[in-house]
């Protein structure tokens, strides 16, 4: 199993780079791993809404919620969603969110 | 992974493309030949490898239609000589010639490093058909990239995401992108809520409707990516005034088996028809998806169950034109300003004969609607086809050689939006639109049906 190390701490994840562990998730992973997915600098308060919001979707359902839904719950569009998660919601959001990887056409 | 399989390994190559289990390297070429046997022996590919297999002109008029060749000249992404890995093994041990006279009629031996070789240039091949259009001998050179992915398959050879994907869909969760039951309620509740918004009126998505005319299955991966599309769909079937249903059971399309197993594909077919059964219903409406339509299409009569072959089988599309056709929608294309241009998706177009009716549509609900060229038997894959839009490892080869030629395609029309009604193809081109910084945006079918459709009078 691959290992990522962020901020002096070691977690695993699958070979596409999410989080293996849900459990193991915390803010600190999410901030270190954020320049990963192409975030420069800290997460903004719009970045915490977004991840917070898919954490407890996730909770709840299992599984991330549409994207639909994502954008209007958190009262953005689907341009202010790549500004903040260049490398796009499935991806970058899911992984700072410490979401598993999602299978299909996703 | 045991010992034996690491020592095994050791020599292997880099593969572009993570399997979960490869079978150990000095064992393959038996359990190649073993299996190419059983295939040869299955009827319904005896008759139709024996005449691809058998002959080849060497004619290259296939380097002249791959996009793939067009754009990379490696001569593993030439379609003959793709299908000449296979062709020469084939003759070697399953032809008399072959046995008798060598490589003076074609034929070789198969080595490891053959097979190996086979691993990469047929998941480089997007399974387009564009080659077979002007093949002299009609050779379906994607049937033989398939044939050898089905049997690549018994050695371990499956791109991981897509056994994961099929697994995760033969389990109990049951759908591709393992979406859990109550997360799919909420979902339909969420787009049901939409419509409401959006028209004022109360448009359903019903569930569960025993003895619907429609049995609608999408890609279940539009659940979690293609609102529009789904919103399009139910807008065009309340205005149509057609009965329809969603099963909760089974919602999802995708049947990843037509890529690399039969044994999978038959499961996942059998269960898509077993679900619109046990609702009584008697057509099956494939959503905006080319692959799970030509498989539901082309499979239905010969792996689907006996007591399944009566059900009709149609794509969104042809179920939206007969609507059309039949004067129960009518459009308001003002709603669509922007200049639309269609991309053909290989599954639907060379794969299921649909052309003309997504044009219909678009001309009916757009104002301005422009034609790629080429188009219609001609097109251009999207480079994402033959399920290689889901090998995540294989994402800067569909950003290159895989999509350039769709990319320059694309560039050259300059239009504002592409409908390209299917969730592999929908994937890909956003893709190639954000790698190559191309100034338009991806959309389905429905998506554009269901912003000018006129529901007044409706409500």
């Amino acid at each position: 199993m691959p290992q990522i190390e962020l901020a002096g701490k070691t977690y695993e994840v699958d070979e596409d780079g999410f989080l293996q562990e849900l459990d193991k998730w915390n803010k600190e992973f999410a901030q270190a791993y954020a320049k990963n997915e192409g975030i420069e600098g800290q997460l903004t308060e719009e970045h915490w809404k977004i991840i917070n919001y898919l954490r407890d979707y996730f909770q709840k359902f299992g599984i991330a919620p549409m994207i639909r839904k994502l954008v209007k719950d958190n009262g953005i569009d689907m341009k202010r969603l790549y500004e903040l998660f260049p490398t796009g919601p499935a991806k970058g959001a899911c992984k700072l969110a410490g979401l598993s990887k999602p299978t299909g056409c996703v | 992974m045991t010992k034996e399989n690491e020592k095994s390994q050791e020599t292997d190559p880099k593969y572009p493309y993570r399997s979960e289990k490869l079978l150990p390297r000095e064992q393959r070429v038996v359990r190649f030949l073993e299996t190419l046997q059983e295939v040869l022996g299955a009827k319904i590919y005896n008759l139709p490898l024996e005449t691809y297999l058998g002959t080849c002109a060497k004619c290259n008029n296939c380097a002249e239609q791959c996009q793939v060749y067009q754009t990379s000249r490696d001569q593993k992404d030439l379609p003959a000589w793709r299908s000449d890995l296979l062709r020469k093994v084939y003759k070697k041990y399953f032809t008399t010639s072959g046995k008798l006279f060598g490589k003076l009629v074609g034929a070789e031996s198969l080595s490891e490093e053959d097979i190996d070789n086979m691993v990469d240039a047929f998941y480089r091949c997007n399974m387009c058909r564009r080659c077979g259009v002007n093949c002299p001998l009609a050779i379906d050179n994607a049937l033989i990239t398939r044939v050898g992915r089905v049997i690549l398959a018994q050695l371990g050879f499956v791109p991981t995401n897509m056994t994961l994907s099929t697994r995760t869909q033969l389990g109990e969760i049951g759908n591709t992108s393992a979406i859990p039951k109550a997360a799919f309620i909420d979902t339909l509740d969420f787009l049901e809520e939409e419509l409401r918004d959006e028209t004022g009126i109360a448009i359903p998505i019903p569930r569960d409707v025993e003895g619907a005319e429609f049995f609608f299955a999408a890609p279940v991966s539009d659940y979690i990516m293609e609102a529009d599309t789904l919103l399009g769909i139910a807008k065009t079937f309340y205005a149509a005034g057609a009965s329809w249903t969603v099963s909760m059971e089974n919602f999802d399309a995708i049947n990843y088996g037509l890529f690399y197993s039969d044994a999978d594909l038959e499961k996942v077919l059998n269960r898509l028809l077993e679900a619109a059964n046990s609702l009584k219903c008697k057509t099956i409406v494939i959503g905006e998806c080319g692959h799970s339509t030509k498989v539901a299409l082309l499979f239905q009569k010969i792996y689907g169950r006996p007591e399944y072959h009566g059900m009709k089988v149609k794509n969104i599309i042809e179920v939206s034109h007969s609507f059309l056709k039949e004067g129960r929608l009518t459009f308001d294309p003002t709603k669509n300003p922007e200049t639309v241009t269609y991309h053909d998706p290989c599954n639907l177009g060379r794969g299921s004969g649909l052309y003309e009716q997504p044009r219909e549509l678009l001309k009916a609900a757009v104002m301005h609607f422009v034609e790629m060229t080429p188009n219609r038997q001609m097109n251009y894959c999207c480079g994402g086809g033959g399920g290689l839009v889901v090998v995540e490892d294989l994402h800067d080869w569909r950003m290159s050689a895989g999509g350039l030629k769709k990319v320059e395609q694309l560039r050259a029309i300059g239009a504002k939006l592409v409908c390209a009604p299917c969730a592999n193809c929908k994937k890909q081109i956003r893709e190639l639109v954000q790698a190559h910084k191309l100034d338009m945006e991806v959309v389905g079918l429905h998506d554009l049906l269901g912003k000018a459709i006129v529901l007044s009078g409706k409500a």
